[in-house]
């Protein structure tokens, strides 16, 4: 324990000074490489790590949890309502969908926080602005541009070394990560960054990308960003050398993302937060097949990941949380499918979290002119307990406004 | 040496080399030499009458005269035969588009007038239209004749055909719009992103445009048997007949509206008239022209000329382009070899510029989308963002391989998402469960080969670029090569960089390892 603070006071004293010698801050790939292991994070007071799971598409949350003890969801769903004998109850009132047996293992081993009818006021039905307003955190009448998380990064690890504070594996760089400064990488495969370490192209390609600023905005910024991705391609390499999992994921993209984090995490990539996606949510037609694949996928994905932080001890300093830019509207479609709706429900695993069923359950009795959920907890309230609770910044200013911090979370205090 | 901005600029090699690496996929000794051999002016029009006078290419062999919807469902058509029509349609629509990326790459990497090739992108990121929510190919196909037709032709024109064209008025809505129900996505993005910009128009405007804009729709030939009628609430996917835009004046609302200011009993021909008249539109299209051609603009007055001949000329976009390619701003310094090429650019232009021998192969198409810009798939209705944005760690590693790709036709690892998504629920019967699962990874499999299909046909050949033979002294070659290739400053770093690896290849290997590092440095990303 204390060679390791050790080591990172010194990487904290090491990034200090690269910073003020080199024109263009660069990344400490050496000095981290010469103790052999890749180093946490230099800059962060702590090593925790949350991975953000994504449901695109909007995610039919009355499925995914079902109020089978209420009579409005079947008059409302008569093709589309899980039946109350095939639902994995919960309680007298809520059960997981069929296909969630994992992730209802999880709930009942206290690993498993799920939070009710999020939402916010005035919601969008649109895929796109519906997710802007997710991943910026922005009032729904306010159209801003960077992510959550971006902010986090930009006021809380300015000077923090990493090319790669966010990581997403995905094609899209996701909102959440927009800030000012560009501090995440986006990744379909990481394999992308593999050529060859060694031989004459190998050090071309390092000598020419070697940053001299030229004076022209837009060149310097490219050098800048071959000399991070030179960096990146180096240090994952390295972290990535041993390839063994502890545990099998199932061979889909979901799960296989999930497996790829679990073995950055484990080499200590200097991210801190990781984004990962399950797409196809959008069921507007013949829902109940593909819904039910979905889930399965993520039950699996996620149990799978869990069970594989814990086999490597890694479990108390890893948060994971979903969102999903909308619900489905209460009562099914006429094509045995659910049309976009508003509140939904979010799934927290790992490090900290307060296991258990949090929020209000959604009332089907009292929704909106569209026949829609009236949600009860705003989405930006679980943000603010993330950010303060796990990350220990102070989520006022980088969600622009009061919310009170959903009880997700122990009440964990950051280490100093 | 800095000029002032009213001096008109030195036309040289140089000069000339600027304006082909921006309005063309970069130069090449041949076409500098050409248009240095002209006045500026005459360079210009050179490029814009041959631009305009381009022959359009021969279209994809499975495009049809009349599309047929082989998805069409009917009161009759079983369960069965319903999921099996959708799925093999599907297949067929999404192994032509990946033929049709890689045939658009094709048309831009063999044109013989880059302009019009370069101005079909250009308006394709303008009125963006994705194969996320547009997934029948022909439609597709025929937007990119469309854009391609009028890319530099009159603005009004284009904006009516692209208003009308059968993607659009599925991507944006509009032929679902009807009076009962005006549906405002295609109004709203008309004014925010086609013509006016934000700030010049209102949500009435908006709304009472929507109305206006009523009653067209997707419909079969004219006279067609109608044939069996389709179950009611049948989604439109499955029960749309044809992919004509028809007027039904039933649906259209021919009630009065006030738009931008105008009060009419308006449709269709008076919002284009009247929007295409706003001066915000000549603005906004000029800075979105002086944008992608990168012109350094700080004082807007490039865009106040530009948008003065949009409106001199009443719509013309030869004369808006005409307007940026002379002007002194283009040709500054602040405008040279400062501009991040879009995946696009980069790919065409190293095709072209190190004249490989090439066969656009899907993967080809794969390596764009790689990098960030999949031809037909723009991220969403704002189209790509460019510029800083084109450049992250991810896209970067991608333009990295590149040199391996176009150079030895090799597919870089890594290219493949790390697996597909899971379409079935997998049977929790562990029997059951493990065959299912091997039909699956098998399938999975399958559509993979099928992306890859062909792999990487590219080659390059020392003799294509230098038939006399490559010059012998490393600096000579080094220097050869970056005066085709690279149009930005050259660090002195880069240059010592290239003559130490010239110098330690084989004579024969020196062109290619030269042409390789040049690729991946920063300077080659930039135009």
């Amino acid at each position: 324990m204390i060679i390791r603070t050790g080591r990172r006071q010194f990487l904290r004293q090491a990034a200090g000074l690269t910073a003020l010698t080199a024109t263009v801050p660069g990344f400490l790939n050496k000095t981290a490489s010469a103790f052999g292991k890749a180093a946490p994070i230099p800059g962060l007071n702590d090593d925790r790590v949350l991975v953000v799971v994504q449901l695109a598409g909007g995610n039919d949350g009355l499925n995914t949890l079902v109020p089978h003890g209420d009579d409005a969801y079947y008059k409302a769903r008569p093709k589309l309502g899980v039946g109350a004998k095939k639902v994995l109850k919960v309680d007298e009132y809520l059960g997981f969908h069929p296909e969630l047996v994992e992730l209802k293992g999880l709930l009942d081993a206290g690993d498993l926080a799920v939070v009710q009818n999020v939402g916010y006021p005035n919601p969008d039905r649109s895929h796109f602005r519906s997710s802007e307003i997710w991943e910026t955190a922005s009032p729904a009448d306010k159209a801003w541009t960077t992510g959550w998380v971006g902010r986090y990064f930009d006021s809380e690890c300015a000077q923090v070394q990493s090319p790669v504070l966010g990581l997403q594996l995905g094609e899209r760089p996701a909102q959440t990560f927009a800030g000012p400064r560009p501090r995440a990488v986006t990744l379909a495969n990481p394999a992308i960054l593999d050529w060859p370490a060694d031989g004459p192209l190998a050090a071309g390609l390092e000598k020419i990308n070697r940053v001299e600023p030229t004076g022209i905005d837009a060149l310097d910024y490219v050098q800048r960003a071959a000399n991070d991705t030179l960096a990146l391609s180096k240090r994952l390499k390295e972290a990535m050398r041993d390839a063994k999992s502890p545990v099998n994921y199932a061979p889909f993209e979901f799960s296989q993302s999930l497996k790829l984090v679990a073995r950055m995490i484990a080499a200590e990539v200097p991210t801190r937060v990781y984004y990962v996606s399950l797409t196809g949510f959008d069921t507007h037609a013949a829902q109940a097949n593909r819904h039910a694949a979905l889930l399965q996928e993520l039950s699996q994905g996620l149990s799978a990941f869990h069970r594989d932080l814990k086999a490597r001890g890694l479990l108390d300093r890893t948060l994971v949380m979903t969102f999903s830019e909308f619900g489905r509207r209460v009562a099914e479609n006429k094509s045995a499918g659910t049309d976009h709706g508003t509140a939904n429900v979010m799934f927290l695993t790992g490090g900290g979290i307060a296991p258990g069923l949090h929020g209000e359950r959604p009332d089907l009795k009292a929704i909106d002119e569209s026949g829609d959920l009236v949600y009860k907890t705003d989405f930006r309230s679980v943000y603010a307990a993330v950010l303060g609770g796990w990350f220990g910044a102070d989520p006022g200013r980088i969600l622009e406004g009061r919310f009170e911090p959903a009880p997700v979370l122990k009440a964990v205090k950051p280490t100093a | 040496m800095r000029r002032s901005r009213n001096e008109s600029p030195a036309w040289d090699a140089k000069a000339a080399a600027h304006l082909l690496s921006r309005a063309e996929f970069g130069p090449t000794p041949e076409t500098v030499a050409r248009l240095a051999s002209m006045s500026m002016e005459k360079a210009v029009d050179t490029l814009l009458d041959e631009a305009a006078e381009a022959e359009p290419p021969e279209r994809p062999d499975w495009v049809k005269d009349v599309w047929v919807n082989t998805e069409r469902r009917y009161a009759d058509t079983t369960r069965e035969a319903a999921a099996e029509s959708h799925r093999t349609t599907r297949r067929r629509y999404a192994a032509e588009m990946n033929q049709l990326r890689s045939w658009w790459l094709g048309q831009m990497i063999a044109a013989r007038r880059p302009l019009r090739e370069l101005m079909t992108l250009f308006w394709h990121g303008h009125f963006a239209t994705a194969t996320g929510k547009v997934n029948i190919s022909q439609a597709i196909y025929a937007q990119n004749a469309t854009l391609r037709r009028l890319a530099l032709g009159n603005f009004r024109a284009l904006l009516r055909d692209v208003t009308l064209d059968p993607a659009m008025l599925m991507y944006l809505d509009l032929e679902d719009s009807d009076r009962a129900k005006p549906n405002e996505n295609y109004a709203r993005e008309l004014y925010e992103l086609f013509t006016l910009g934000i700030g010049h128009y209102t949500e009435a405007d908006i709304k009472e445009t929507a109305r206006a804009l009523t009653g067209w729709t997707l419909d079969g030939p004219k006279g067609a048997s109608k044939g069996r009628p389709t179950a009611p609430d049948t989604p439109r996917d499955f029960a749309r007949d044809g992919l004509i835009a028809t007027f039904v004046p039933a649906r259209h609302d021919d009630g009065p509206k006030t738009i931008l200011g105008e009060k009419g009993r308006f449709e269709l021909d008076d919002v284009i008239a009247i929007v295409s008249r706003q001066k915000a539109t000549g603005q906004f299209l000029a800075a979105k022209l002086i944008d992608f051609f990168g012109a350094a603009d700080p004082r807007g007055e490039l865009r106040g000329r530009t948008a003065a001949a949009f409106e001199e000329s009443r719509g013309e976009i030869r004369e808006m382009l005409r307007v940026v390619f002379t002007s002194p701003e283009f040709y500054s310094e602040a405008s040279r070899g400062s501009q991040i090429k879009s995946p696009v650019r980069l790919l065409v232009g190293a095709c072209r510029q190190l004249k490989l021998d090439v066969t656009a192969t899907p993967s080809l198409a794969q390596l764009t989308a790689a990098m960030g810009q999949e031809l037909f798939n723009p991220p969403n209705v704002k189209g790509w963002p460019g510029g800083k944005a084109w450049v992250g760690a991810g896209t970067l590693a991608v333009r990295y391989h590149l040199p391996d790709a176009l150079l030895d036709g090799k597919v870089p690892a890594g290219m493949e998402p790390l697996g597909s998504n899971r379409f079935l629920a997998v049977s929790r019967d562990a029997e059951q469960g493990r065959a299912m699962m091997d039909r699956i990874e098998g399938a999975m499999a399958e559509r993979r080969a099928e992306r890859m299909k062909g792999g990487l046909k590219c080659r390059f050949r020392a003799e294509a670029l230098f038939p006399q033979g490559a010059p012998q002294d490393p600096a000579a070659l080094v220097d050869d090569l970056l005066g085709r290739l690279v149009v930005t400053a050259v660090r002195p770093s880069t240059r010592a960089t290239l003559i130490a690896a010239c110098a330690g290849a084989q004579p024969d290997d020196r062109p290619a390892a030269v042409a390789r590092l040049i690729l991946a440095s920063p300077e080659y990303q930039m135009a």
